[in-house]
């Protein structure tokens, strides 16, 4: 049975448990020669084949209208919001199901997929309520449930202590770096599997940034993370695995360090030591 | 997998015009500082055999500027990984290059404190084993030149071939070492002059296992691969 079909909850939520050392990862996301076009012909993304594994942090890097925020955006369907738009060969596996399965729950895949994007965007709420939203839409009323996630929530994200004193204050009044902690604590509260994060730090100066890299590498031990960035810096900080794309093909996908180090394509090599791009 | 030789040759020029320069920079005071120590080391032999103080002079005088030239490498360095951050093949090539200049320290400390006994020994009566540290100072220059090589050229077949030379030189040292100390044994009169060629033969052989170093550090620049300790085997292992 689908993971992310309607009424499925949490099937594969055993993945969130500790691992023994050594232990070989479960697989979160796979995708088999995606290809995609904004416009249902021409494709942006050409064949992407990889696999992204559980509590583990992935960067997707490349030049800007690589296709990586494509790929990105495919994984919780948010392209579904481009009428023209759509997979033109391949298909994309979430925790074991194929997403473009026409009896998958869209709400049901994005609960599971939750998503960070490079401008904060908290809701014109107090944070208290920015952050018990999903939960609320998603049925749940029981003030103590709610109010306990919230709490979870803000802890994860880093942001407990500096507003706990003030959860029925707005949440645009907080800092550009606290609000993009808000998001994340609004996405982690709905207790995703998977968190992806287009250019999370693009807008953030460089305290906030490491405040929320520092968040990245907390939340990996409990959700799988894919970041999309263009600085190269945070890639080799925050990421396990890093994926090079260009033109929209996936050049490369490696390690890291290794990618970082001894880059096995020349295309990767003269990207990532600012040589095009 | 050695993908190429000489990758900053065949490397598409940087975005940053600044960058290209700073590499270049680092580069090429690793290559002069190389040139200084290599003379050196020909001043301190030509020292010693010819007995020439000035020559043995401007060994231990010059070993200053290599000393110098290694704290510019240092600094360049350290300046191209603060300014640029940079990656790949050139985060490799900015480690080797001050990996480099602290063997060219050492070679040129070495090839100083050869000068300093031939200082010595050169105030006592000539003996004719001296001639015979020329052979052992030949197979340690061309060892060296040829890491020097390595590096400028990213040469990996050649760094690989440097072990087993380093090994002839140490066999070669061993060899003289024992016939020296009969030597001394039958000639106990000299013996300052023999146990100061001992040291110089020593040196020599310092020499060689830096010049190792270098290749080492040269393989790692061209291709990823640490070759230390392991020989070829890193390079199919990468």
């Amino acid at each position: 049975m689908s993971a992310i079909s309607a009424g499925t909850e949490k099937t594969v939520g055993s993945q969130k448990t500790e691992k023994p050392e050594g232990a070989k990862k479960s697989l979160v996301i796979e995708t088999n020669e995606v290809s995609f076009a904004y416009d249902g012909k021409k494709d942006v993304l050409k064949k992407i084949s990889m696999q992204i594994f559980a509590q583990e942090v992935t960067a997707f890097i490349g030049p800007s209208g690589c296709g990586k925020s494509t790929l990105l955006r495919n994984f919780n369907r948010m392209n579904d919001l481009i009428p023209t738009a759509k997979i033109t060969n391949g298909h994309i596996s979430i925790l074991g199901s194929d997403i473009f399965d026409p009896m998958v729950d869209v709400i049901e895949l994005r609960k599971k997929v939750g998503m960070v994007f490079q401008k904060y965007n908290p809701f014109p709420k107090s944070i208290y309520e920015n952050v018990a939203y999903g939960l609320r839409i998603a049925g749940e009323n029981r003030k103590s449930v709610i109010d306990q996630a919230v709490e979870e929530s803000l802890q994860l994200s880093g942001l407990w202590e500096e507003v706990k004193d003030r959860l029925d204050a707005s949440g645009m009044g907080l800092s550009g770096g606290q609000q993009q902690r808000l998001c994340i604590a609004r996405t982690i509260a709905v207790r995703p599997e998977i968190i992806l994060m287009d250019e999370p730090c693009s807008a953030l100066d460089p305290i906030s940034t490491a405040k929320v890299e520092d968040l990245i590498t907390q939340l990996k031990e409990k959700f799988t993370i894919v970041i999309v960035t263009h600085n190269m810096q945070q890639a080799t900080r925050v990421s396990d695995r890093t994926a090079f794309f260009y033109l929209g093909s996936l050049i490369e996908m490696d390690d890291t360090t290794k990618l970082f180090t001894n880059p096995t394509q020349k295309e990767t090599e003269d990207y990532i030591s600012g040589r095009f791009g | 997998m050695v993908r190429s030789n000489n990758i900053v040759a065949t490397q598409t020029a940087h975005t940053l015009s600044t960058f290209n320069v700073a590499m270049k920079e680092i580069r090429n005071s690793v290559l002069t500082m190389a040139s200084i120590t290599q003379q050196n080391m020909e001043f301190a032999i030509r020292g010693l055999l010819e007995r020439s103080q000035e020559a043995c002079n401007e060994a231990i005088a010059d070993d200053d500027e290599v000393n110098s030239f290694e704290k510019v490498v240092d600094t360049e360095g350290m300046q191209i990984l603060i300014r640029f951050s940079p990656v790949a093949a050139d985060l490799r090539h900015v480690l080797a290059a001050m990996k480099i200049a602290g063997n060219l320290e050492r070679i040129s400390d070495q090839a100083q404190s050869v000068a300093r006994r031939a200082r010595k020994i050169i105030k006592h009566p000539e003996v004719s084993e001296t001639r015979s540290v020329e052979p052992l100072f030949e197979m340690a220059i061309n060892l060296y030149k040829d890491s020097i090589r390595c590096y400028a050229e990213g040469d990996v077949e050649l760094a690989l071939s440097l072990y087993e030379r380093d090994q002839e030189l140490d066999k070669a040292h061993s060899k003289m070492i024992k016939e020296l100390t009969k030597t001394m044994e039958r000639q106990p009169s000299n013996l300052k002059t023999y146990l100061h060629l001992i040291f110089i033969l020593r040196c020599l052989e310092r020499i060689g296992d830096h010049a190792v170093n270098i290749g080492e550090d040269a393989v790692f620049a061209e291709s990823a691969a640490d070759i230390r300790h392991v020989g070829a085997r890193a390079l199919t292992d990468s």
